[in-house]
C-alpha cells in the first residue's frame, strides 16, 4: 500500500475545523495541528490512484490553502508497468 | 510493542511532512522509526523534479534498481521538502509499458526494430548525403528546454561548430523567447535579477497571464505562505480566464486578450500623470528608447524584422503615453478605469513592495516581447526592482528552459552566455574555447522554431533531428508542419524520445532514450539556479541518453574531435564554464554542484547570488555604486525605457469566427502528455481535453455541458465535449483548450503568427467558431 505524507496550508482560525474534518476521512491520518495553521497528514490506500483521489480531495476542502507533498513510498507495490 | 514496516514507513511519512515545517514529531520513537524506514535498503539521491521549470528538490530512493520512493528534499531552498501533485507521478513516467527501448528504422509504413549500428549509421549517411547535395543548411536539429546542460551544449557545438550550420533551436522558443528579448532589450543581459525569495517578501504581487496555482503551485504556496504570515500581502489576477489563481487572488481583473499592451501604458501614464514616479531612480538608471511600429506579425514565410531602436527623452516618452488615458485603456480592455488607476497606485505606493509575475499569458504574444518591456517599464518607473521583495519576475515552463536553451544558447542566432553569432568577437571567443577556426561558425541567424518547421515544409531543410520535445503537437498552424514532413523528396526526420508520441510517428528513425535519473545532467531553473544529479538507475532496454547519440553521431560525422571526453558530462559543463566567466554569469566548478542543492548565478568564490545589478548582493556591482546595470554597457550601464504601443492582434474574432481560443495547461497533464499521458491516474482523471466555454454563450448557441462541438479556425477543426463546470471558467466571447491531448489536436486551429522581435508564436489567441457536432 502507497504511504504518503502530506502538509495542508490552512488559515489559523479555521485549521482545526480543517483537521477535524480530514481526520474522518478513510485512510487519511492527521499527525498535528501546528500553530500558523499548516496541517501534517499521512495518507494511505490501496492504489496511488486511490491515493491520488484522496489527496485531490484535500484540495476541495474549503479553508485548505495549499497541498503539499513531502514524502512518497509505494515500495511494495508490485512492478506492473502503467 | 511490535512496529511493523508499514508503521516505519507512515512514520517516516510524518516526518517529512513535519521536518518541512521546521518543526518535529514529538513522539521520539516515531522519528527513530522514521530513520529506520529510510535507511531499510533504499538508497536516496537529490535530483530536480523532472516537470516545471519551478525546479523543485526531490529525493529519490531507490531499491533494487528501481525507484520505489520520493520525497521533496527538505534542503531544497526552492520547495523546501515539499512537492506538488505531479510529485506523485515521478516515478510513474519512466515505467510507462510502452517505453522505448530499441531503435526502430522505418521500413515504409512500418517500424522495424534495428541496432544502435544500423540507425546511427542511416542517420550519418543521411545528413552526410544532404549536406553534399544542398549544404550544411539543409541539416538541422530541434531540441529542448529539458535538454540537459551537456546535451544542450554538444548540440550546440556540433551543428554550429561541427557541422557548420545554425540549425539548431529549441522549443524553448515557442515558450521563453519573448521573455529573452525582453531581457535583452531592456538590461543587455538575460534572465531576471530578482529570484524566489521574493515570493516570501514582497506584499503586492500583480500576475500578468499566469494560472500559478495551476502551472506552479510550488511557488504559488510561497505566496500563499507569505499572505498568511502578513495580512498586508496581496494577490491581483491579471486574466483573461477565471482560474483557480483567480480564485485564491485578492483581485481578479479581467482583460481583452491582446490590451495587457494598453493596460500596461495606461499604468504608466497614471503614474506619470500623478508624478508617482522615482525621479531620481530614473535620472541615475533609466534612459528611454522608441523602436519600430506597425511590425507585422510573421505570417508569411522568410518573414524578416530588424527593430531600429532611436533615443527618446523623457519628456518624448510622456508625450507618447498620452493616448494611454485610462479611458481609451478601459474602453480597449473593458477594465474600468478606476481599477487601472488602482492598480497603478498599487505599483507606485512607496510602503508596499511589488513584483511583477507572468508566463506564457505575455510570453506567447504576437507582442511579447513588447509586453516584457512594458511590464519592466512599470517597476523602471516605479524604482522597484533589484531589491529583495521587488522584482518583476518572468516563470518559466521546462525544467531548463533558462539553464540550457537559454543560457547555453541552444538558438539560431545565439551562442552561450548571451553571445549572438553575428558578433564577431563573440564568434572569436567561441571557436577559441572550441578549438576551430572562427569561420566555421556561420555569421548569419538561419531559421527560428516556426521558420524552421516551414523550410522543413518548402524542402529547404531535408534532414531533422529532434530530441526532447513533441513538435508535430507542439506548434501552431499544424497541419501544415505534420504534412509538410511528411513530402518526401529527400525528408528525414529523427526523433529521440522515452515512448511513441505525434513526433514519432512523422520519424524516419526513431531513437530510445533515457530520462531524468536514468543519466547524469545538470539543468537551470527560473531563478539562476544551477542543479545537478547523477545517474540512479538504468534506462530500460537498449535506450541510450541523449549525450550520447550526440557525441557518437559526431564521431561518425567526423567531428569526434570536438568531443574528446573521458568523462562528457563533467568535461563539457568545464569547458561551458570558460563561456560564463567574467561576463556576470559565473559558474561553480562541477563538483560544487553534485553537492548543493543549486546555485544561482553569478557564483563568485563559491557565493551564489540572490540579486542582481545591486551593491551589496552582487559582487559585480562595486561599493558606492547602489545599482549598476552593467551588462547595458551601450546605454552607459543604464535599463531601458522602451516606448511600445498597442497594436491589434493579427486574427480578431469576427461574425464568421466570433470566438478567441486560448491554449494551455491544466494540472494533471504536462505540456503535450507525453509523460503524463502514462500515468493511469492522470488518464483516468482527465482523459481528453475538453472545450471550456462561459455558460451564456453556450445557452445563446443552445449547446449544454458535456454536448459535443466542433470548434473549428480558418486552419483546422476538432471535436470536443463541452465542459461547463470545470475549474477553470471562460470569459464570454472566449474559450479554452488544454493542448496535451495527442487524439486532439488543438495545434491545427492555432495561427503560426510571431511576436517579430522574439519568433515566439501566439498559442493564446485566434479565432474561432463553434458548432454542435
Amino acid at each position: 500500500m502507497p504511504v504518503s505524507g502530506i502538509v495542508l496550508t490552512c488559515s489559523m482560525e479555521c485549521a482545526y475545523d480543517v483537521a477535524s474534518r480530514v481526520a474522518t476521512l478513510d485512510g487519511v491520518e492527521v499527525h498535528g495541528v501546528l500553530p500558523d495553521g499548516r496541517i501534517i497528514v499521512v495518507v494511505e490506500a490501496d492504489t496511488v490512484e486511490a491515493e491520488v483521489a484522496l489527496v485531490s480531495g484535500l484540495h476541495d476542502i474549503g479553508g485548505v490553502m495549499s497541498v503539499g507533498l513531502a514524502y512518497h513510498n509505494f515500495e511494495d507495490i508490485p512492478h506492473k508497468p502503467c | 510493542m511490535t512496529l511493523t514496516r508499514r508503521d516505519f514507513l507512515k512514520a517516516s511519512a510524518a516526518a517529512a511532512a513535519f521536518a518541512t515545517t521546521g518543526t518535529s514529531a514529538l513522539n521520539s520513537l516515531r522519528s527513530r522509526a522514521a530513520e529506520a524506514a529510510d535507511n531499510a535498503g533504499i538508497t536516496w539521491g537529490k535530483a530536480p523534479c523532472r516537470f516545471c521549470g519551478t525546479g523543485c528538490g526531490v529525493l529519490v530512493g531507490v531499491k533494487n534498481g528501481r525507484i520505489v520512493a520520493t520525497k521533496g528534499d527538505p534542503q531544497a531552498p526552492v520547495n523546501k521538502g515539499l512537492n506538488c501533485v505531479k510529485g506523485y507521478f515521478l516515478s510513474k513516467i519512466l515505467y510507462g509499458k510502452d517505453r522505448l527501448t530499441k531503435p526502430l528504422i522505418r521500413k515504409g509504413n512500418r517500424m522495424v526494430e534495428a541496432s544502435w549500428d544500423e540507425a546511427m549509421s542511416l542517420i550519418t549517411g543521411k545528413f552526410k548525403e544532404s549536406i553534399d547535395r544542398h549544404g550544411p543548411d539543409s541539416v538541422g536539429i530541434y531540441g529542448s528546454g529539458q535538454w540537459t546542460i551537456p546535451e544542450g551544449y554538444a548540440a550546440v557545438k556540433l551543428f554550429k561548430g561541427g557541422i557548420g550550420t545554425n540549425n539548431i533551436e529549441a522549443n524553448a522558443r515557442l515558450c521563453m523567447a519573448s521573455a529573452v528579448v525582453g531581457f535583452m532589450t531592456t538590461f543587455g543581459s538575460d534572465e531576471p535579477m530578482g529570484c524566489y525569495d521574493d515570493l516570501d517578501l514582497g506584499d503586492t504581487f500583480i500576475l500578468w497571464g499566469a494560472n500559478m496555482a495551476e502551472c506552479h503551485p510550488v511557488l504559488f504556496s510561497r505566496l500563499i505562505d507569505n499572505r498568511l504570515r502578513n495580512p498586508k500581502v496581496k494577490i491581483i489576477d491579471f486574466a483573461t480566464r477565471h482560474t483557480r489563481t483567480s480564485q485564491m487572488a485578492d483581485q481578479y481583473v479581467k482583460f481583452v486578450p491582446q490590451t495587457d499592451l494598453a493596460l500596461l501604458n495606461a499604468i504608466a501614464h497614471v503614474i506619470i500623470k500623478e508624478k508617482l514616479y522615482d525621479e531620481t531612480f530614473i535620472n541615475k538608471h533609466v534612459v528611454f528608447k522608441k523602436g519600430k511600429e506597425n511590425i507585422g506579425y510573421g505570417l508569411e514565410d522568410k518573414f524578416k524584422f530588424a527593430d531600429d531602436p532611436k533615443p527618446m527623452t523623457f519628456d518624448e516618452y510622456k508625450l507618447f503615453l498620452k493616448p494611454y488615458t485610462t479611458e481609451y485603456a478601459a474602453k480597449l480592455s473593458g477594465v474600468p478605469a478606476r481599477t487601472i488607476v488602482e492598480i497603478a497606485h498599487q505599483y507606485a505606493d512607496k510602503s508596499r513592495k511589488v513584483c511583477s509575475l507572468w508566463t506564457m499569458g505575455v510570453n506567447e504574444h504576437t507582442r511579447g516581447s513588447w509586453v516584457n518591456n512594458l511590464i519592466y517599464n512599470v517597476h523602471l518607473l516605479t524604482g522597484k526592482i533589484c531589491r529583495p521583495g521587488e522584482n518583476p519576475m518572468s516563470l518559466t515552463g521546462q525544467p531548463s528552459a533558462c539553464g540550457t536553451a537559454r543560457e547555453v544558447g541552444t538558438f539560431t542566432h545565439r551562442l552561450p552566455a548571451d553571445m549572438v553569432v553575428t558578433n564577431p568577437e563573440h564568434r572569436e571567443k567561441t571557436a577559441k574555447i572550441w578549438g576551430i577556426d572562427p569561420k566555421k561558425i556561420p555569421d548569419k541567424p538561419t531559421y527560428h522554431a516556426v521558420e524552421m518547421f516551414r523550410a522543413l515544409d518548402r524542402g529547404d531543410i531535408k534532414c531533422l533531428w529532434v530530441q526532447c520535445t513533441n513538435p508535430f503537437q507542439s506548434m501552431p498552424n499544424l497541419n501544415r508542419y505534420r504534412k509538410g514532413a511528411r513530402k518526401g523528396d529527400g525528408r528525414f526526420i529523427v526523433v529521440s524520445d522515452i515512448y511513441p508520441t505525434r513526433s514519432t510517428e512523422q520519424a524516419d528513425v526513431i531513437l530510445p532514450t533515457a530520462s531524468w535519473v536514468e543519466k547524469e545532467g545538470m539543468w537551470g531553473n527560473a531563478e539562476r539556479r544551477t542543479h545537478h544529479f547523477f545517474k540512479m538507475v538504468e534506462p530500460p532496454g537498449e535506450a541510450r541518453n541523449d549525450l550520447w547519440q550526440l557525441i557518437e553521431f559526431a564521431r561518425r560525422m567526423g567531428h569526434g574531435p570536438l568531443f574528446p571526453y573521458k568523462y562528457p558530462e563533467k568535461e563539457i559543463f568545464e569547458e561551458y564554464r570558460k563561456f560564463n566567466e567574467g561576463q556576470g554569469k559565473d559558474l561553480a566548478p562541477y563538483e560544487v554542484y553534485t553537492k548543493v542543492r543549486g546555485l544561482r548565478w553569478p557564483v563568485i568564490n563559491g557565493k551564489e547570488t540572490r540579486y542582481r545589478y545591486v551593491e551589496g548582493h552582487d559582487p559585480y556591482v562595486k561599493a558606492g555604486e547602489g545599482i549598476k546595470f552593467y551588462k547595458n554597457k551601450a546605454t552607459n550601464y543604464k535599463a531601458v525605457i522602451w516606448a511600445r504601443p498597442y497594436e491589434p492582434a493579427p486574427e480578431v474574432p469576427d461574425g464568421q469566427y466570433p470566438f478567441w481560443l486560448c491554449t494551455g495547461r491544466v494540472l494533471e497533464h504536462w505540456h503535450t502528455g507525453t509523460m503524463t499521458g502514462r500515468v493511469a491516474e492522470l488518464k483516468r482523471a482527465y482523459p481528453s481535453a475538453v472545450c471550456e466555454m462561459n455558460p451564456d454563450d453556450a445557452r445563446k448557441l443552445g449547446i449544454k455541458n458535456r454536448d459535443k462541438v466542433k470548434v473549428s479556425s480558418r486552419r483546422g477543426s476538432v471535436t470536443l465535449t463541452v465542459d461547463l463546470n470545470g475549474r477553470g471558467k471562460s470569459e464570454p466571447g472566449n474559450i479554452f483548450v488544454a493542448f496535451f491531448d495527442e487524439n486532439k489536436l488543438i495545434n491545427e486551429l492555432c495561427i503560426d503568427a510571431y511576436c517579430p522581435l522574439s519568433g515566439e508564436p501566439d498559442f493564446k489567441k485566434c479565432a474561432v467558431k463553434i458548432e454542435k457536432a
